[in-house]
């Protein structure tokens, strides 16, 4: 009993832990001009206004900004679907010279501070006369998120018995067959996480998009909710409106395939 | 791959138009950026042959992103700035003197602040002055500005008692540019025109401790006062005075507040005036031009925007004072009592320094000051400190390292180690090309595309670093840096603020991951053994990852707001604790940041764990509570062990990234506030590199944090792997 | 005609098949026996084409199949851990490889009732593999096996996850089958019982090596080596060592030898000796294990100084209790001898 109501406890104040920036970004952004300055701790009140939504949705560029995310992010996630599934298959399964040497330095990409990354990025984007183009984006959001969707999808495959794979084949399967009409299919729950990491990753990317992107036209999300934040007074009323919005569908995602991340997300495996 | 290319035809498609393309990047807050828009579709109207797309950029944001896209050989016609920042883009060659460029002619109207010189050219057309601090009153509260400064603290205390929460003074005083009026005041020299690189000690303790008394011992101003929330308290009526800039009149009559302005008060116990600065606005035009036509095209948009009708158009919408002499005479200046007020307060300024240098004075003034403010330094030490910090931040970014020794040395192992390299890998690298023709060729044409974009995405930035760590490139040397040998490195490893900054990073790091890692594994045990309704619970807990980054660490940086945030409101309505001043302590920013990543790092352990324990057997857990284990025990030797294997890859990538997390502390304590004591290393790095110009530097930085993980992990895999093969 | 000559293979340094020769028959059932990891399976796994052979032949009729794709072999597999497609429904698990065949729809679905009838599976057509039982499990994998109606099936272990009930039951069933559809089968297990009651021919292994090949009864019968005498049979056949005392055919006086008696040739001697009958003195009984119809008593021979184990088979009607002594006799014909050193039979 003691430990029941321990679990509860505990669990409740986690609970709140978690959701109250959200609603704390609700509730900025359903106040009125000024109202980020107010001492109270209600998230809904009197003066509660939709008008931070409404003119965020017909005043600004809001909805242009969320389609060009929309188009960036489905592209990279596509791209890093597509070659993460097939290159992390074959470094789970077959043994070659300098396997491990890729595998360890596709971790060591995650090692070097990304800042640094910005400046050599552009410098290669404007010799390929990819800035301000999304396909700049999409190239470097999609390799920069594949080593770690390589490293998820591969640590997935090991956990699947080889003999699967050997059945599909003396059925009549080549390697191919094999891979998409029996690999692909099981790993249905990773794959779906390495595509929400994806999503997630150029959904809510800002430095890199900043630098890459000069066209307004073509701003992401983030960028245009930095706009909000001028350099000595930020609209953040509007801020947290967009905020909001921005964070829905990630959320959306996610509680969508929350039932996958559980079995999918597999770093290393337990040895029953 | 069709996609693709009807994607690039997209992009190609807006720009196929026969006009000229002219991009302008400006840092205008919101109401400026509006005019602008307006005068430059008014511009596009008469032109039918230039089309310009002005880009908002935040101050720091238009720096460094003007910075990449220059060396990267692109970027934009204009740059719409402060004069201060032409320092350095000059330095570096990235912007180009006007004076040949529009002839003398063009010039000769200009007020001289418009035009400032750095080292006998101009490079900035201004397109107004002012940009300096004044007293602003709001009418409503009190009749009149004070005399001086014992009447604005006299006034100030009254107003303050009138009511929780009202303020005589507010002002956004932690940023040193907003307290580098009073440091002439203050000054003992006579002739105190021009704000110096040499730093005043004794003028800025002075200095320092006014702004203490005025906090500490009259109470009238906040404990702590951003711009925004200055700006708030302001337009609520709840501040009496406020020190502010002539571009925030527009925010304020917008909302309706009855002002009037006047000099910052003077001070009472010097009898002088506080010397505001004074700067200008305007535009600076690209080294680089694409083209004669854009070249062409950059002029006539730059003429435009300073012409008589542009400026009367900002003036008459938003108010700021033309800097061509001739209009000042104008109905619409005239007609403005503010401006009026704001040209005879521009008197008492001190031109804006331009030079790149001034860079480094605000930010170890910055540093410093608010040490002072923390009460973590003396004002005395404070002042002495800024300046010794001031002068070496100085050196160390004029610095222009020659090679030495180890270049050649470093050039000969390179081309030593590369043509090891040719001879190890050649034989492995024509296996792998006979791999495609092998039984195996599926295997490669499996990996190969995704290894192409990587190498070629992130291979070639890494090197791209490892050269110029080795390299002088700075500020002064940007366009042409050499290879100058391990000095870098020598400077980083000698120096004791890295192994501070390290120290600090490691216990972020552990601090972090252990949390993040009880934390998870804690409520997946609780969720998967104890509640029902998993998958609501899980779902619930998933929120903080779903969350994009930079929203969470702005949205936590608002909740530990001193006043505001909800935090300290909890603390004072519910425990009746009195307020912590969470982001202007060192430790309490660190722990600031500290829980706003556990909040957005502890999902991604939570279903890590969840995960594993899904494919732990049920028998187990039966058969110790046979052998009569209690809960401890079970979670002991049956959950933690089988665990381990699942948790330590996801606990050491975690740690990498959380080595690595320049979003968090950089966005939560705005930058290191207070005091660059909330760096981390990679914060630091972004710091030196961006805000200093220290890219080899901050390279060398780089390199040996990569060898720092590098080596981390390896030997934690390693033990993993000799776990793995003694089970 | 499967025609296995001089083939070798090995996994780094380690040799796990040394020149095996091996022939199988049309429409033979051939058992592969031996303890595990004496490369049984794997010489199952490089017919299949799953291991690369590094030496030696293997044809099938007329035609070398070393380098022939897995795909193109004509062969089905049936694993031990059954292998089933998890995201595909029982029928689409027999049916698959008959729709990579490009057959019509019409036609596999036909050829998956009548597996799914051959094998009682109609009930479990749209079920999911997870929500079979261990038993139904295994038949789906023997039904994806038989749809092909391949010209050779292999079966890896198949029967080892069951329970000792089912794999009775499914012993049963898969000879039945083997009769029905007279595919060559070659059948891997490391189970006695199943290998003599499946077999038309069993193979032993021991080491990468074939020890013998020959009918269940030759095996049983005829053990060439201690090897093959003590790994057949249960209970255990029981070894007595001594040295040659009198005139044996083909061992010298004084050589060390092994007697090998099963368990069911030991008699008690109630004091007539048949023909070819041998008195071996007083048993003293140690234990008594009692197996249904029959005690199995271990004990040792009085007269033997080194109180050698021998386990003895009798009826379970009869009382025996521990420290008893009874006198026991044996058919001679029914013995066997080893050499101590080589291990090899010896004539008697």
């Amino acid at each position: 009993m003691i430990k029941k109501t321990f679990a509860w406890i505990s669990i409740l104040l986690f609970a709140i832990f978690s959701v109250y920036p959200l609603l704390y970004i609700i509730s900025v952004s359903l106040r009125g001009d000024d109202a980020f300055q107010s001492q109270s701790l209600e998230i809904f009140s009197d003066t509660s206004t939709f008008k931070n939504y409404s003119e965020l949705f017909f005043k600004t560029n809001f909805l242009l900004w969320l389609r060009n995310s929309l188009i960036i992010a489905t592209m990279t996630t596509i791209i890093s679907v597509a070659l993460a599934s097939t290159s992390a298959y074959a470094l789970s399964r077959h043994m070659f010279k300098g396997r491990n040497l890729m595998l360890f330095s596709l971790l060591g990409t995650q090692m070097f501070p990304p800042t640094m990354l910005i400046l050599p990025f552009y410098i290669i984007l404007s010799r390929l006369q990819l800035v301000d183009h999304f396909l700049g984006l999409f190239i470097i959001y999609s390799s920069t998120a594949l080593p770690f969707c390589i490293w998820q999808m591969k640590a997935y495959y090991d956990t699947i018995p080889k003999e699967l794979e050997e059945a599909a084949i003396l059925d009549g399967c080549s390697s191919w067959k094999t891979f998409y009409k029996i690999i692909l299919p099981i790993s249905s729950p990773a794959l779906a996480i390495t595509a929400l990491f994806s999503f997630m990753s150029s959904w809510s990317e800002y430095v890199v998009a900043a630098v890459i992107l000069q066209d307004p036209l073509l701003y992401t999300l983030p960028l245009g909710l930095r706009s909000f934040q001028a350099s000595l007074a930020t609209q953040w009323g509007l801020y947290a409106a967009g905020a909001l919005i921005v964070s829905i569908p990630v959320l959306i995602l996610f509680m969508s395939i929350a039932r996958f991340l559980v079995s999918g997300l597999t770093l290393g495996s337990v040895k029953g | 791959m069709k996609l693709f290319f009807f994607l690039i035809l997209l992009c190609q498609a807006a720009y196929s138009e026969d006009a000229v393309r002219i991009q302008l990047w400006h840092q205008m807050i919101y109401e400026h950026r509006l005019v602008l828009s307006e005068s430059l579709r008014e511009f596009e109207k008469e032109n039918p042959d230039i089309v310009i797309q002005e880009t908002y950029r935040e101050t720091e944001e238009l720096r460094s992103s003007f910075q990449a896209a220059a060396i990267g050989g692109s970027g934009p016609e204009l740059v719409y700035g402060p004069s201060d920042q032409i320092g350095p883009f000059a330095t570096m060659g990235i912007i180009q003197p006007i004076d040949d460029l529009l002839g003398a002619d063009f010039i000769r109207p200009f007020d001289s602040l418009a035009t400032p010189e750095f080292l006998g050219k101009r490079y900035i057309v201004g397109a107004s002055v002012g940009n300096h601090l004044m007293l602003l009153y709001n009418k409503k509260l009190v009749s009149r500005a004070p005399k001086n400064t014992d009447e604005l603290i006299e006034m100030g205390k009254k107003f303050a008692a009138t009511g929780k929460g009202n303020y005589g003074l507010v002002f956004n005083y932690t940023e040193p540019f907003f307290f580098a009026p009073f440091i002439s005041a203050f000054s003992e020299k006579t002739d105190n025109k021009e704000f110096s690189l040499d730093l005043d000690v004794t003028a800025l303790t002075k200095t320092f401790e006014f702004i203490l008394e005025l906090r500490d011992e009259h109470k009238i101003i906040p404990k702590e006062c951003d711009y925004e929330t200055a700006n708030a308290l302001f337009k609520q009526d709840k501040a009496a005075f406020l020190i502010n800039g002539d571009w925030s009149w527009g925010d304020y009559k917008k909302a309706g507040v009855d002002f009037g302005i006047a000099p910052i008060p003077l001070i009472s116990k010097t009898g002088k005036w506080p010397s505001p600065l004074v700067g200008t606005a305007g535009y600076s035009v690209n080294a680089k031009m694409k083209s004669d036509r854009h070249k062409e095209a950059t002029i006539r948009v730059l003429k435009y925007l300073t012409s008589e009708k542009a400026q009367l158009f900002f003036t008459s919408r938003v108010g700021v004072l033309p800097s061509l002499i001739s209009l000042r005479e104008s109905d619409v200046v005239k007609s403005n009592p503010l401006l009026q007020v704001s040209t005879e307060i521009m008197k008492l300024g001190t031109p804006m320094p331009v030079v790149p240098e001034i860079r480094a004075v605000w930010d170890s003034l910055r540093v410093q000051y608010q040490k002072v403010l923390a009460g973590s330094s003396s004002a005395a030490d404070g002042a002495k400190n800024a300046k010794t910090l001031a002068e070496s931040q100085i050196k160390d970014m004029n610095e222009v390292l020659q090679p030495d020794a180890s270049a050649l040395f470093i050039k000969i192992i390179t081309l030593l180690g590369i043509l090891f390299l040719i001879w190890k890998t050649y034989p492995a690298f024509l296996s792998f090309l006979r791999g495609f023709q092998g039984s195996h060729k599926f295997v490669y044409y499996m990996i190969l595309p995704a290894f192409i974009g990587i190498f070629a995405i992130i291979i070639y930035p890494f090197f791209f670093n490892i050269v110029i760590s080795f390299s002088n490139f700075s500020l002064k040397t940007f366009q042409d840096f050499s290879i100058v040998g391990f000095q870098n490195y020598k400077m980083v490893l000698m120096d004791p603020q890295f192994y501070s900054l390290f120290l600090k990073t490691v216990i972020w790091t552990l601090v972090n991951v252990v949390f993040h890692v009880s934390i998870g594994l804690f409520l997946a045990v609780i969720i998967d053994q104890v509640m029902p309704m998993k998958s609501f619970w899980r779902t619930l807990f998933i929120i903080p990852w779903a969350v994009p980054q930079y929203i969470t660490a702005l949205t936590w940086r608002g909740m530990f707001n001193q006043e505001y945030g909800p935090i300290n409101i909890f603390l004072q309505n519910f425990l009746h604790l009195s307020p912590v001043q969470w982001l202007s302590q060192p430790l309490t920013a660190f722990f600031a940041c500290v829980v706003t990543n556990v909040w957005l790092g502890f999902p991604f352990m939570m279903i890590v764990a969840l995960g594993g324990l899904q494919s732990i057997p049920k028998s187990l857990y039966e058969a110790a509570y046979l052998d009569r284990a209690n809960a401890w025990q079970r979670f002991r030797h049956i959950t933690l062990p089988l665990l381990a294997p699942v948790m330590i890859p996801a606990a050491l990538l975690g740690s990498i990234w959380t080595f690595n997390n320049l979003n968090v502390v950089w966005l939560v304590s705005n930058g290191g506030e207070p005091g660059d004591q909330t760096h981390i290393l990679v914060s630091y790095v972004y710091k030196a590199a961006f805000n200093l110009y220290r890219y080899g530097y901050a390279a060398s930085v780089s390199v040996i944090i990569f060898l720092i993980l590098v080596i981390w992990s390896l030997s934690s895999l390693r033990k993993q792997f000799k776990k793995e093969q003694k089970a | 005609m499967i025609e296995i000559s001089q083939l070798s293979k090995s996994f780094g340094t380690n040799e796990v098949l040394k020149s095996i020769d091996l022939t199988i028959q049309d429409g033979e059932f051939l058992v592969l026996l031996g303890p595990s990891g004496c490369g049984k399976s794997t010489l199952l796994r490089t017919l299949a084409g799953l291991e690369k052979i590094d030496k030696g032949t293997v044809k099938v009729g007329t035609k070398v199949i070393n380098n022939v794709d897995p795909q193109d072999r004509d062969m089905a597999m049936v694993f031990q851990s059954y292998a089933l497609y998890p995201h595909m429904t029982v029928a689409e698990n027999i049916g698959f490889a008959l729709s990579l065949q490009k057959k019509s729809s019409a036609e596999v679905a036909k050829r998956v009732q009548e597996i799914g009838k051959l094998l009682q599976l109609d009930q479990l057509l749209e079920r999911k593999p997870k929500e079979l039982s261990g038993g139904q499990r295994q038949r789906v994998a023997l039904g994806r096996a038989l749809a092909r109606q391949t010209s050779i099936v292999l079966f890896d272990e198949p029967l080892s996850n069951l329970d000792a009930n089912l794999r009775s039951q499914m012993r049963v069933e898969i000879k039945r089958i083997h009769d029905k559809v007279k595919s060559t089968m070659i059948y891997v297990t490391h189970d006695q019982m199943e290998a003599t009651t499946m077999g038309d021919r069993i193979a032993v292994f021991k080491d990468g090596k074939i020890e013998q090949i020959g009918t269940p009864n030759e095996i049983y019968h005829h053990p060439r080596n201690l090897f093959i005498a003590s790994f057949i049979g249960t209970p255990e056949m029981n070894f007595i060592e001594g040295t040659i005392v009198g005139k044996v055919v083909g061992s010298a006086t004084g050589t060390s030898s092994v007697l090998g008696l099963r368990p069911e040739v030991l008699k008690i001697n109630l004091g007539e000796l048949g023909p070819k009958e041998k008195d071996l003195g007083v048993y003293q009984i140690e234990l008594s294990e009692n197996l249904g119809g029959e005690l199995l008593l271990h004990g040792h021979l009085v007269e033997d100084e080194l109180k050698q184990n021998v386990r003895v088979l009798v009826d379970s009607s009869e009382n025996f209790s521990k420290g008893q002594k009874i006198k026991l006799k044996t058919e001679l014909t029914r013995a066997h001898l080893f050499d101590k050193q080589t291990g090899a039979r010896k004539a008697i």
